[in-house]
């Protein structure tokens, strides 16, 4: 089976997030770069994929030099091999150029049985690409999945919504796009670590993968972040003294917000 | 020339922090401390930390373990002791006995040990203080006979960490030379169920999840195997152990004091009184800087140590690791300090856990070997003063 996983270095969302002044894209300068949770569990549902059956994990990423250490964590965590598009032309791009880059990043190695990714990015927070691959590729989208399982050649998955769950299922190969629920990721083992810098990574720039770069990068982009204002501080609380009928109080506080 | 050409950790052992880093933030400081102060072990952050070969970084390939040095155990200790769980048993177990074993040890003592050392399945305490004759290993009064092809030991012990949690003590006795008949040391693997020997909880007034142990061993009967280096190598054996020993308690030094330093920090950023800051007083803010340098000169030293320890280099690993024991334990006291007096009030509640911290930071100082005795040996070997005692 051939996995592919879907990783983004993203700014720590420990940290102090910011745009650039210049061109108001992701400033990577301010924040430490990581592997972005979601994609850590999407790797952590293709190595489970893999451990129950047989197969090759292939991380693809977009992005800078740096990402280099995102892939790392993704192989050291157990990924197989990665494939790096890095090219200075990307800076900028929008989700519909991001989604050919990738699907052209895919198009370099075997066709893939399955394609796993995150919801969205904790950044951006587009959550766009997984359903533009699915069209390029042309294949089947299972989304916000919290539980994933193969039976043959038919993926399952489990969605949850407000309202309750639903139970979907596609036929090979197909695309699905992972939640928050979905697992735990594991932590990379000191033996991971070791092996992960012997794992191959196949580097591309855009012209490598056949894309024309008038359809990259920030002049291209169809649509653009025009502005951004962090959100303001939280209120303070309301506070109450405790003396001796704090539980009624925080009661009466639940009835006048409607919440009991 | 380039004597010294990096002062940067490899690729891999900066991920290898990363990842005990993100591992232990799943345990905290407030895991830690409930444990301590309910007299428990840290027994699954153990257990995990084992799964992932965390604790066993520095055993080779071929036994499980994942063939790096003392340098990556030094690691992923500092790491741990920085998220707020410090484990002493790392200082003993794959850092003191499994590099002895490692070392010294038989093709049969390495394939039966070393497996369970490599994943934490496998822990062994070590036991070398006496009442009367401290870490002296000449003048220990743990004796073992040879009884047919058995060995009986008889003595006892002091101080000694973790025996709880151990499956073996690896206890420094003497014997006497089959040739000249004197008395010299020896090197036993002591099963903790074994008849004979029995361990008595020493009361400690530190919050510490770890504990300290009295050691009675009557007679205890030990097959050949026990025996790890034989003859003259004993004493080799030994020494290859006590400076992974230093270069870990220094780790764990460091890696507390940068708990402690962070909190202060955090605490001094975030504190304010007259609209400011508190940090940006000198008076607090410079003790905080003087700190961090010492905290860095600390861990220099102790990443020379086990650079050169790693490299082979046992003689110079030596005063390195002394010195870097010495200074990684003077700097966690003192960081320590400054942090509670960052917090003020603050820093003796336990909201802060930084008054939990006050005891144990003066460990280091103590053991595995005193400051005054770094300091003898500094005087002695490396200035070439008239030995003291």
């Amino acid at each position: 089976m051939n996995i592919v996983v879907l990783v983004k270095q993203v700014p720590d969302t420990y940290s102090e997030r910011k745009l650039s002044d210049a061109d108001s894209t992701l400033d990577r300068d301010s924040a430490d770069a990581v592997l972005d949770e979601i994609n850590e569990k999407a790797v952590e549902q293709a190595l489970q994929i893999k451990e129950a059956g047989e197969g090759e994990v292939t991380v693809v990423c977009v992005g800078p030099d740096r990402a280099t250490d995102a892939i790392r964590k993704a192989l050291s965590m157990g990924a197989d091999k990665a494939v790096h598009v890095c090219d200075d032309a990307l800076h900028g791009s929008d989700v519909l150029a991001t989604a050919k880059v990738i699907a052209a990043a895919i198009g370099k190695g075997d066709a893939p049985d399955l394609v796993l990714a995150g919801n969205e990015a904790t950044d951006g927070g587009g959550g766009a690409i997984p359903a533009i691959l699915s069209e390029l590729l042309g294949l089947p989208q299972l989304t916000h999945a919290r539980e994933v399982s193969i039976e043959g050649q038919t993926v399952k998955a489990t969605r949850e919504t407000d309202e309750g769950l639903t139970y979907l299922e596609a036929n090979l190969p197909a695309i699905v796009s992972v939640a928050e629920k979905i697992n735990e990721p594991r932590y990379p083992s000191f033996k991971g670590i070791m092996a992960a810098k012997k794992k191959p990574v196949d580097t591309f720039t855009v012209a490598d993968l056949g894309v024309d770069a008038g359809e990259v990068g920030l002049g291209n982009a169809w649509s653009a972040v025009t502005e951004a204002a962090p959100k303001p501080p939280r209120a303070a609380g309301q506070k109450a003294e405790d003396e001796g009928d704090g539980g009624t109080k925080i009661a009466e506080y639940l009835v006048t917000q409607k919440l009991i | 020339m380039n004597a010294i050409t990096n002062f940067q950790e490899s690729e891999e052992r900066i991920a290898l922090r990363h990842a005990v880093a993100d591992f232990v933030k799943g345990y905290g400081p407030e895991y830690y401390l409930e444990k301590a102060r309910a007299k428990q072990n840290t027994e699954e952050l153990w257990s995990a930390a084992g799964k992932l070969g965390y604790l066993g970084v520095n055993v080779a390939e071929e036994y499980g373990g994942g063939g790096g040095g003392i340098g990556d155990l030094a690691a992923v200790l500092e790491e741990l002791a920085a998220g707020g769980c410090p484990q002493l048993m790392m200082v003993v177990s794959p850092a003191i006995c499994a590099t002895i074993i490692g070392r010294f040890g038989t093709d049969e003592q390495k394939s039966d040990w070393l497996p369970g050392f490599a994943d934490g399945t496998f822990s062994m305490a070590f036991g070398i203080t006496e009442p009367d004759a401290g870490s002296n290993s000449h003048k220990l009064r743990t004796i073992a006979k040879k009884d047919g092809d058995d060995y009986l030991l008889t003595g006892q012990k002091v101080f000694i960490s973790c025996v709880d949690a151990a499956d073996a003590v690896l206890i420094v006795g003497r014997m006497s030379d089959e040739a000249t008949g004197k008395l010299r040391p020896a090197l036993f693997a002591v099963p903790t169920d074994a008849p004979g020997f029995t361990a008595t909880r020493i009361e400690m007034d530190m919050v510490m999840a770890d504990s300290q142990f009295q050691l009675f061993l009557d007679d205890v009967r030990l097959p050949k195997k026990a025996l790890i280096g034989e003859g003259s190598a004993a004493l080799a054996a030994l020494f290859a152990g006590l400076n992974p020993e230093r270069i870990m308690a220094a780790s764990l030094a460091i890696g507390s004091a940068r708990l402690a330093l962070d909190k202060a920090v955090e605490y001094a950023n975030n504190r304010k009184v007259w609209d400011v800051p508190i940090g940006t007083h000198q008076a607090l803010a410079h003790p905080l800087a003087e700190r961090k340098i010492e905290m860095e000169l600390a861990k220099l030293m102790t990443q020379k140590a086990a650079a050169l320890y790693d490299a082979g280099d046992d003689m110079g690993a030596g005063e390195a690791a002394n010195m870097a024991k010495y200074a990684a334990a003077e700097m966690n006291v003192k960081t320590v300090e400054s942090a509670v007096q960052t917090l003020g009030g603050n820093g003796l509640t336990v909201e802060y856990g930084l008054g939990a911290m006050l005891a144990s930071s003066r460990l280091a100082r103590i053991a595995p070997i005193s400051r005054e005795m770094v300091l003898n040996f500094v005087s002695e070997h490396t200035l070439g003063l008239p030995k003291s005692y």
